[in-house]
């Protein structure tokens, strides 16, 4: 169906039931419907499951289209879904699938083996989208069909966590995609298509405005909870997110700030969720190029920095302790980072090349970013107690990753939130230390042969005590580099209505809200 | 319609009820621009010494409390904190340097452009006066704001890119004044004289028509000056505009936009003092109108 | 009159051509690189140059302007870089939400302004003239975006009467669309519930928008009467007995008719390109909110999309008010 269709059957089901309640806005057509609204301030400029990125894109995929596995609960346990079970080599190395013979897509031909290895051939082909996640893991020939129902995948490398990021590698139906393939791989063909096998499928379409999901006939999953549709609804500003919510016009808001939970207290008929989630922040500085390539400038920095008022700054987050997100697998809570010590500071700024400030230095943000702007103004506040210079900018997403083309380009400090697909050191040690990284937005330049080495061993080590003991020096070796000021762990913030029910947190993309489970009353 | 100017009152007594009213009418008047002009006094001595009058100077730097935020108005902070515990008095009362510098450029580099191109179209005339004016009059259907905000987009953030974005839309209007102007003067005794004498041409429009033309340019260049200001608020407000950590009322309503309603004062202030310059410049322009360009007034 | 009309229907022409190359020209003069940024921050310099190739974009810049020029006639104002949709389709979804806006603003101008400036007039320098100049002054001084956020803190945070945002419930199926004016078409559906939801949507943005054109109707309205009470003729009729309201009536209402069509005319097409920041307050789904996101994501076909359209409307706009003046007045004289 293109956008033409789409609109034309919008139209239609507008008019069927505007014939239907001549009166107007009956309430009896909307008690019979259960269409829960999701506020957010991020459109989805591309459906194409092997292309899109973002979270709004994860919450259409979760709900359009289905994934070998999937996560649930907390804390987060991987679980059958279009595969009913799996073994495990026991080098690792090799994984075997089952699907469930009942999974169908929605134009009702089955998902089968084919489908699972054409969609990860697609995924590799694009290279694009989520395949940074298997990305020297699996090559072309890694998935295929033992027989219709059974997927036989083997690792090019270890990965100790495979399992998890199994979950955002999506299952696409090749009958549907074949036939409008075009030149492009049918890229322009499901930026705005659906072909999946989902529980919803795409109803109405405006884009910047919102997004209508309507349950399909039959899904082939059981169970589930009473939702006839979803909307996804674009409302920009978080205080307007909020307000929708209060007033029952929305069911979720995912985008609220600190000051929005602050006001949400007490509200009746509104649920707060604040869970720890491992969302990392933290200020990259520029290791190769300008002024922070000094060592002793970072330290300098790092000790002058005002960690205080950066936690204070906003609710709700905690500061980080090293590199890793608190809590997670192999974390040291012990861990000596650099803490605001005046003292300290001007000691390794007098060994820098800068002995008494005078420099001018730059720092970029997302624009519209809010706490980033806050943190930027606390690192400008403690830097002119070096008598350094702050130059913050908010640049759009685009341009800030297009600067880490080249060391020269990546700003003296690159400010970077980084969510945890899956719950594994390895998740962010490999994303943003690694220095196959370099040129990324998620490591633009740092790079320390003992760091790759520890991160390549931690992700192939088997046995969980030497794993946990190779992250530990992992941290220390950052720490020392001062590469990173490390951040703050900021906790989920979501807001329902009281009236939904089914929502289990889950403390990984838990804004990608999976409509499915969810019921209202 | 026509001018109120030029009807012979029909009675004695009609005419002294329209002077009386006329009287009452222009005392008011002033009596608003005196208000006016007050108000722009107190913005200017804020824009120029306000760093050092404000009860928390550091904060206008960008200094940080985060162990006092969203604290409400009270003796401590008049205007109460906001979301990093920064004075709001201070932040309101500091802005009005980058809203004013940057109206007051934006006015005067627009009367600069304009004049000029006016002037040569006005006083050359034929092709190059087509020529202009079209060129003019396409700039002014291209809707303004827009225009500006795509252009400071495309420059980045900073004073200078910000105005000059708006002058980008703003000199066409002097541009159709000055031309009328100096069409009508272009043919008058004094400038024939001048060109009997052998002035050369530039000569004739700087020293001669330009000075008597110069209230008209005034009078719309404070008329426009609140505008200018508006504009650089909204610029602000909608993200596109200084940098940080400089005060400015925009950028300082659309942050508190986020904290409402409990976080009321974060953005009542900001805004009220956009309301209060761009109405004390309105008010100020009118004044200055009457006074300088009579004709004009309705 | 006819030929005055076909003659300056044909004069659009290269006022239009002018319009479509200035938009381009200035587009093409800012800085950023829209290939750079469609092909996506991980694109190499080839997968740049062949999408600049696949978009035209690699040709002189005349042979683009031209192919820019005739797509446009054909409907085809290009596509978004970022989100790959061609302008003219979100144009046709945007613009009819701007102008329902734009509409309702002059709308409530023209029925507050003109009492208002008649009263004005016709008490003038007594109290309601002041109390109507002096709101008239702060309504022209008052930054709309700010008045917005007032509204919204009294009558939808505070007294909860009115809805916060967006144009329509979102979990209601909007009428029928017709004229993509949802009010209009909810009466032309016969859903008088609709309508009035509607127009509890439109309420805060049009009256936040009218502020400019408010002002000025009630100067011009004030001004008027004003002037028309002392008129020859008139202080002649109030001699012959007439009384003074039916005077005011049967001179003064003609022209408001002349003064709100001038005002109509002078704002149709600066208020729509002023709903931008009124559309960021009010979450309003128009050209405004379209414009803005792209401006600041630096994709340069919407905002050259909205910016011909609002040129365009602007131009013609100003044609009907002059031809309509002519019905109005036929003392004005065709040249």
């Amino acid at each position: 169906m293109d956008r033409r269709n789409l609109l034309t059957v919008a139209a239609a089901a507008a008019l069927g039931v505007s014939l239907a309640a001549s009166a107007g806005i009956a309430p009896a057509a909307a008690q019979a419907r259960k269409v829960l609204v999701v506020a957010s301030n991020q459109d989805v400029p591309n459906l194409d499951p092997h292309v899109a990125t973002g979270y709004s894109a994860s919450a259409f995929m979760r709900n359009l289209y289905d994934s070998l596995v999937r996560v649930e609960g907390n804390p987060v346990k991987v679980v059958p879904h279009l595969a009913q079970s799996w073994t495990v080599s026991p080098d690792g190395m090799e994984y075997t699938f089952k699907l469930d013979p009942g999974a169908k897509f929605t134009d009702g031909s089955p998902v089968d083996a084919n489908a699972v290895v054409y969609s990860f051939q697609r995924l590799l082909r694009l290279n694009k989208g989520n395949s940074w996640m298997v990305a020297g893991t699996l090559d072309q020939s890694s998935v295929s069909a033992a027989d219709a129902q059974t997927v036989k995948i083997k690792l090019v490398k270890p990965f100790a966590a495979f399992l998890q990021v199994l979950p955002w590698l999506w299952v696409v139906n090749p009958k549907e995609v074949e036939a409008n393939k075009g030149a492009d791989d049918a890229q322009a063909w499901l930026a705005k298509n659906v072909a999946g096998s989902g529980a919803f499928k795409l109803k109405r379409y405006e884009p910047g405005t919102l997004y209508e999901f309507e349950k399909v006939a039959a899904p082939w999953k059981s169970g589930g909870g009473n939702l006839t549709g979803a909307i996804w609804r674009i409302i920009r500003e978080t205080s307007n997110q909020r307000l929708a919510l209060q007033r029952g016009e929305a069911h979720i808001a995912v985008d609220l700030t600190a000051e929005d939970m602050d006001q949400l207290k007490d509200k009746p008929g509104v649920v707060s969720i604040i869970e720890p989630e491992f969302r990392t922040f933290s200020m990259k500085m520029n290791t190769e190029y300008g002024p922070l390539a000094d060592i002793n400038l970072r330290k300098a920095i790092s000790y002058a920095f005002n960690y205080k008022a950066m936690e204070e700054s906003s609710s709700y987050q905690q500061l980080m302790v090293g590199p890793l997100p608190n809590g997670i697998f192999g974390h040291d809570p012990n861990l000596a980072v650099p803490r605001m010590d005046l003292d300290k500071a001007k000691e390794f700024l007098a060994k820098s090349k800068y002995p008494n400030g005078g420099v001018k230095l730059t720092f970029v943000h997302v624009s519209g970013l809010e706490q980033v702007r806050r943190f930027g103004l606390v690192l400008l506040d403690s830097l002119k107690k070096l008598n350094i210079d702050l130059d913050i900018k908010a640049m759009v997403w685009p341009d800030m990753v297009a600067s880490t083309a080249s060391p020269d380009k990546v700003a003296d400090f690159f400010t970077v939130y980084q969510t945890g697909n899956y719950g594994d050191p390895d998740n962010i040690a490999f994303a943003a230390y690694h220095s196959s990284r370099n040129g990324n937005w998620q490591n633009p330049v740092y790079k320390s042969k003992v760091v790759d080495d520890l991160i390549m061993k931690g992700r192939a080590e088997p046995d969980e005590a030497k794993r946990k003991e190779i992250y530990l020096q992992f941290q220390k070796q950052v720490v020392e580099d001062a590469p990173d000021i490390f951040g703050v762990l900021e906790k989920r913030k979501l807001a329902l209505r009281s009236d939904v029910s089914g929502l289990v947190f889950t403390p990984v993309a838990s804004n990608a809200i999976e409509f499915f489970p969810l019921s209202l009353k | 319609m026509s001018a109120v100017a030029g009807n012979i009152p029909s009675s004695a007594a009609a005419a002294r009820l329209q002077n009386w009213r006329r009287g009452l009418y222009r005392f008011r008047q002033s009596w608003l621009s005196v208000v006016g002009l007050a108000i722009v006094v107190l913005l200017l001595v804020a824009a120029i010494a306000g760093p050092w009058l404000v009860p928390y100077p550091e904060h206008v730097a960008g200094g940080i409390n985060t162990g006092a935020r969203f604290k409400p108005p009270s003796a401590q902070h008049w205007f109460g904190t906001n979301e990093l515990g920064q004075d709001v008095l201070s932040l309101v009362v500091a802005g009005s340097r980058v809203s004013l510098l940057a109206g007051l450029a934006v006015v005067t580099l627009a009367a600069i452009v304009g004049t000029v191109v006016g002037a040569v179209a006005g006083y050359v005339g034929r092709w190059v006066d087509e020529a202009l004016m079209r060129f003019t009059d396409l700039m002014l259907t291209l809707p303004s704001l827009i225009l500006a905000m795509a252009v400071a987009a495309a420059l980045g953030p900073g004073i200078a890119n910000m105005v000059f974005a708006i002058v980008l839309s703003w000199w066409p209007g002097f541009a159709r004044l000055v031309r009328g102007e100096v069409m009508a003067r272009k043919e008058e005794v004094y400038v024939q004289a001048a060109r009997a004498l052998g002035a050369s041409a530039p000569r004739i429009l700087f020293r001669h028509i330009l000075p008597n033309i110069v209230s008209p340019i005034i009078v719309k260049a404070s008329l426009d000056m609140g505008f200018a200001i508006l504009t650089v608020a909204s610029l602000g407000f909608v993200g596109i505009g200084v940098k940080p950590p400089t005060p400015e009322w925009g950028v300082l309503l659309s942050l508190a936009r986020g904290y409402l309603p409990d976080y009321w004062w974060t953005a009542i202030f900001p805004g009220c003092a956009i309301f209060l310059a761009v109405f004390a410049f309105n008010l100020l322009g009118d004044g200055l109108r009457d006074v300088l360009d009579p004709r004009a007034r309705r | 009159m006819l030929r005055y009309t076909l003659r300056r229907i044909v004069l659009l022409i290269p006022v239009l051509v002018g319009l479509s190359l200035l938009v381009f020209t200035i587009s093409h003069l800012l800085p950023g690189d829209p290939v750079k940024l469609a092909a996506g921050p991980q694109a190499t310099q080839a997968d740049i140059d062949s999408l600049a190739r696949e978009l035209g974009m690699d040709k002189p810049l005349p042979v683009q302007y031209w192919n820019y020029a005739t797509g446009l006639v054909r409907g085809d104002w290009g596509q978004s870089v970022l989100t790959r949709r061609p302008v003219w389709d979100d144009l046709k979804v945007f613009l009819p939400a701007t102008l329902e806006l734009v509409f309702a603003a002059l709308a409530f101008a023209v029925i507050v302004g003109i009492p208002a400036g008649l009263l004005s007039g016709v008490y003038a320098n007594r109290w309601p003239d002041y109390l109507s100049r002096v709101v008239s002054l702060g309504a022209i001084s008052m930054p709309r975006f700010f008045l917005g956020l007032i509204l919204q803190l009294v009558f939808a945070m505070a007294l909860g009467w009115l809805p916060l945002g967006g144009r329509f419930p979102i979990i209601d199926e909007p009428p029928p669309a017709l004229t993509g004016f949802l009010t209009i078409d909810a009466l032309a559906a016969g859903q008088f519930g609709a309508f009035w939801v509607a127009l509890q949507h439109l309420a805060m943005p049009a009256i936040a928008m009218s502020l400019s054109p408010l002002a000025t109707i009630t100067r011009m309205m004030r001004a008027s009467t004003i002037e028309v009470l002392q008129q020859d003729y008139v202080l002649t009729e109030r001699a012959l007995g007439l009384s003074q309201k039916l005077i005011v009536f049967k001179y003064v209402l003609k022209n408001a008719m002349t003064s709100s069509l001038t005002v109509i005319g002078l704002y149709v097409g600066w208020l729509l390109g002023g709903t931008v920041l009124v559309e960021t307050v009010f979450d309003w789904p128009g050209i405004g909110l379209y414009a803005t996101k792209a401006i600041v994501s630096q994709d340069f076909m919407p905002v050259m999309g909205v910016t011909l359209a609002i040129g365009t409307i602007f131009i013609l706009s100003n044609l009907v008010v002059d031809l309509l003046y002519g019905l109005l007045n036929p003392k004005v004289r065709y040249e």
